[in-house]
């Protein structure tokens, strides 16, 4: 890096020249609008009982007002230019680009979570979530995440599970462990 | 009885072998998740919440108060240690003892940190002994219309002060009261915004929202911008005699007690938490300092003025958390989670109804302070392990955590399912600039707000002037204006302040990375 580092916000901008149209930014902010419209809307679908004062959409009307007002007036300061300040983190790389891949993966990994739960038990659908995230984020050997998701899986279940109680399902694999409880 | 001697009830209960146990255990693994880098306070402690599920009341609050030191303890062990050039200029405090950790000054800078902390923790949790009690007697006055004035503070300044922009705080403060809503409303049994979805009737359950937002929206903030390659922890000296020197006490007693001074009142009124107050007192230390010259250098008192402010606001947080049940911050907010998961309703009415336990929790405060300092230094060696693990197996097991947790809520793979939408949610809040701690404050106050205004109203028959015309809540919305103009005040020369800073400081910055 050649040039001296003066401060986050210029650094961001040398690096990551802003396009003129900040695209996904207004989509987030129109979808707020939205769940502000979808507020207002939705109030009228509330049944109001008979003979009560204060009802039940007092309150959804003040909430949307508030999601309806703060929306708009972040579009307005979005189209000013008002762009957003973002965070930076300890292990946060400044100059990367955002990584959609790894974030597809990550995800999935977690849906595979929770549909595996049932059908193998939470241990080793913990050892499934944490290997693909492991892997997703580039750990140097990819079966490694698998085997210490697994043990992490194991001694949670016993620990949670089988010595306080909590109902994590066994899964047909450890179904002879917690039998032992 | 008199606070003092239901205080020492306190200690008897705290002190019992069991419960000593709980705030070790809990100040052990506060301190060592607080550690862990990309894991703040808040997320600390959303994400240990599940671990308390299945104890008893006081042990479970015990064990909380001693994650909730820890924790806030625990990150600046990260900034001192952990070398990322870039980064520490985005945060004030951060700076000097990083830089006194890359003159070879780290064990000082820990073991000020260390010392200030307890000092100013156990300061303001005597300001908490003597000023709470009071607060809870004066609140039980309190009418309806009061505490939604009180609440709508609370709104408006965690609205407001909590983040980069002020639009886009309220509006993440209006989607927390938005899935507030969702669900069946209490006092007249009608189904809201649940779309004829079962799994909704119920509402959304908080502790989804608040693990979603921080576990697994900031990790996938992270992993979509992670920082490969080797991690890169700052070398510290062993042994006790590289600690601190006679020079470094002498420097640092002053700003310790200063930092108190300055935090534990900020931290007692909503003014955007523990940022302000270790920002006012990372000025203020180097406004009086005779070492000028030394900040931005490694100053010892830029890290024991912020440090003890940071510990100090942290008690103070507490105060309208136990007396009003307030929380003015997103961790304060995940500790009213946790009380409302045992049907205990923090307030003045908890110190009526269980004093035992409150007092019991107030002694296991100062407990947590001692058990952090003897703890902490010695084990400065296992916090550098921590420091070192692998990105991609730490982000791992944060993210399997926090499945476990939502998934231990019910035992539904529903609420996984929750779980991942919200955190998909929080990842695009961070990516556009929105804090997300206006959220969470906003779903747990929002149906308390609801249900002291629609009471206010109802003893008032429907005329909304009653919100104003009570002496209280007519002040506290004087106040309100007050502490907004004078949060956005503050926040503007924070920014240019720590901009200067970071002007000043640049090159030293590409200096280190050269060499």
């Amino acid at each position: 890096m050649n040039a001296p580092l003066t401060g986050a916000s210029e650094r961001a901008e040398v690096t990551r020249p802003a396009p003129r149209v900040p695209v996904s930014e207004l989509v987030f902010a129109l979808l707020m609008l939205g769940l502000g419209i979808f507020a207002i809307v939705g109030v009228f679908n509330i049944h109001i009982p008979v003979g009560v004062q204060v009802g039940p959409t007092v309150f959804p009307i003040f909430v949307s007002v508030v999601l309806l007002a703060s929306a708009a007036a972040v579009l307005y300061g979005v189209l000013r230019g008002r762009r957003a300040e973002v965070e930076e983190g300890e292990d946060i790389d400044p100059d990367a680009r955002t990584d959609w891949l790894t974030l597809a993966k990550i995800i999935a990994g977690l849906v595979a979570h929770l549909l595996l739960i049932d059908l193998i038990g939470w241990a080793p659908a913990a050892a499934v979530l944490f290997g693909v995230v492991a892997w997703a984020l580039g750990a140097k050997r990819w079966w490694l995440g698998f085997v210490i998701g697994l043990a992490i899986g194991v001694v949670v279940q016993i620990v949670f599970g089988g010595l306080l109680g909590l109902s994590l399902p066994w899964g047909p694999a450890l179904g002879w462990l917690g039998g032992m409880f | 009885m008199d606070s003092w001697s239901l205080l020492l009830e306190g200690f008897a209960t705290a002190l019992q072998p069991q419960y000593l146990v709980f705030a070790l255990v809990g100040v052990l693994i506060g301190t060592a998740v607080g550690v862990l880098p990309g894991i703040g306070p808040a997320m600390t402690v959303a994400l240990l919440l599940p671990l308390t599920y299945t104890l008893d009341p006081t042990a479970a609050l015990i064990t909380f108060a001693g994650i909730y030191y820890g924790g806030m303890y625990g990150g600046s062990t990260t900034s001192i240690l952990l070398n990322t050039p870039g980064e520490s200029a985005s945060i004030v405090t951060a700076i000097e003892g990083n830089k006194m950790a890359k003159i070879g000054r780290g064990a000082a800078a820990l073991a000020t940190a260390a010392i200030g902390s307890f000092v100013a923790g156990t300061l303001a949790t005597v300001g908490l002994t003597l000023l709470a009690p009071v607060l809870a007697q004066f609140a039980v006055g309190l009418g309806p219309a009061d505490y939604f004035a009180l609440i709508v503070i609370a709104f408006i300044t965690v609205g407001a002060l909590i983040g980069s922009s002020v639009p886009r705080g309220m509006l993440s403060l209006g989607v927390g009261l938005f899935l507030g809503l969702i669900g069946t409303d209490l006092l007249s049994g009608q189904q809201r915004y649940t779309l004829g979805l079962l799994a909704l009737s119920d509402g959304v359950d908080i502790v989804l929202v608040a693990v979603g937002l921080f576990a697994v929206g900031e990790t996938l903030y992270i992993a979509a911008r992670l920082r490969h390659g080797a991690v890169d922890v700052i070398p510290v000296a062993r042994g006790w005699r590289t600690w601190m020197t006679r020079e470094d006490w002498k420097r640092s007693w002053k700003p310790w007690l200063r930092g108190t001074v300055i935090g534990f009142p900020i931290g007692t009124i909503p003014a955007g938490g523990a940022d302000v107050a270790t920002f006012l007192s990372y000025a203020t230390e180097r406004k009086l300092s005779k070492h000028k010259d030394e900040f931005g250098r490694g100053a010892i008192e830029g890290v024991a003025g912020p440090e003890s402010a940071n510990n100090a606001a942290a008690a103070g947080v507490l105060v309208p958390l136990l007396t009003l049940g307030l929380p003015t911050t997103a961790t304060a907010a995940i500790i009213l989670v946790a009380f409302q998961a045992y049907g205990l309703q923090p307030g003045p009415l908890l110190f009526e109804s269980q004093p035992a336990l409150v007092w019991a929790l107030v002694a296991s405060l100062y407990l947590g302070n001692v058990i952090l300092i003897v703890l902490n230094l010695p084990l400065v060696g296992m916090w550098v392990k921590l420091l070192q693990i692998p990105r991609p197996y730490l982000y791992a097991g944060i993210l399997t955590f926090a499945a476990f947790g939502a998934y231990a809520l019910n035992f539904a793979v529903v609420d996984i399912l929750i779980l991942v939408i919200v955190g998909v949610l929080g990842y695009f809040m961070r990516r556009f600039g929105y804090p997300v701690a206006p959220l969470v404050v906003g779903m747990i106050l929002g149906p308390m707000a609801e249900e002291y205004l629609r009471k206010a109203l109802q003893l008032s028959q429907g005329d909304l002037t009653t919100l104003v015309t009570q002496p209280f809540a007519a002040a506290a919305y004087g106040v309100l204006a007050l502490l907004v103009f004078g949060g956005l005040w503050l926040r503007r020369r924070q920014r240019r302040y720590e901009q200067q800073l970071t002007e000043t400081i640049a090159v030293p910055i590409t200096a280190d990375q050269e060499v």
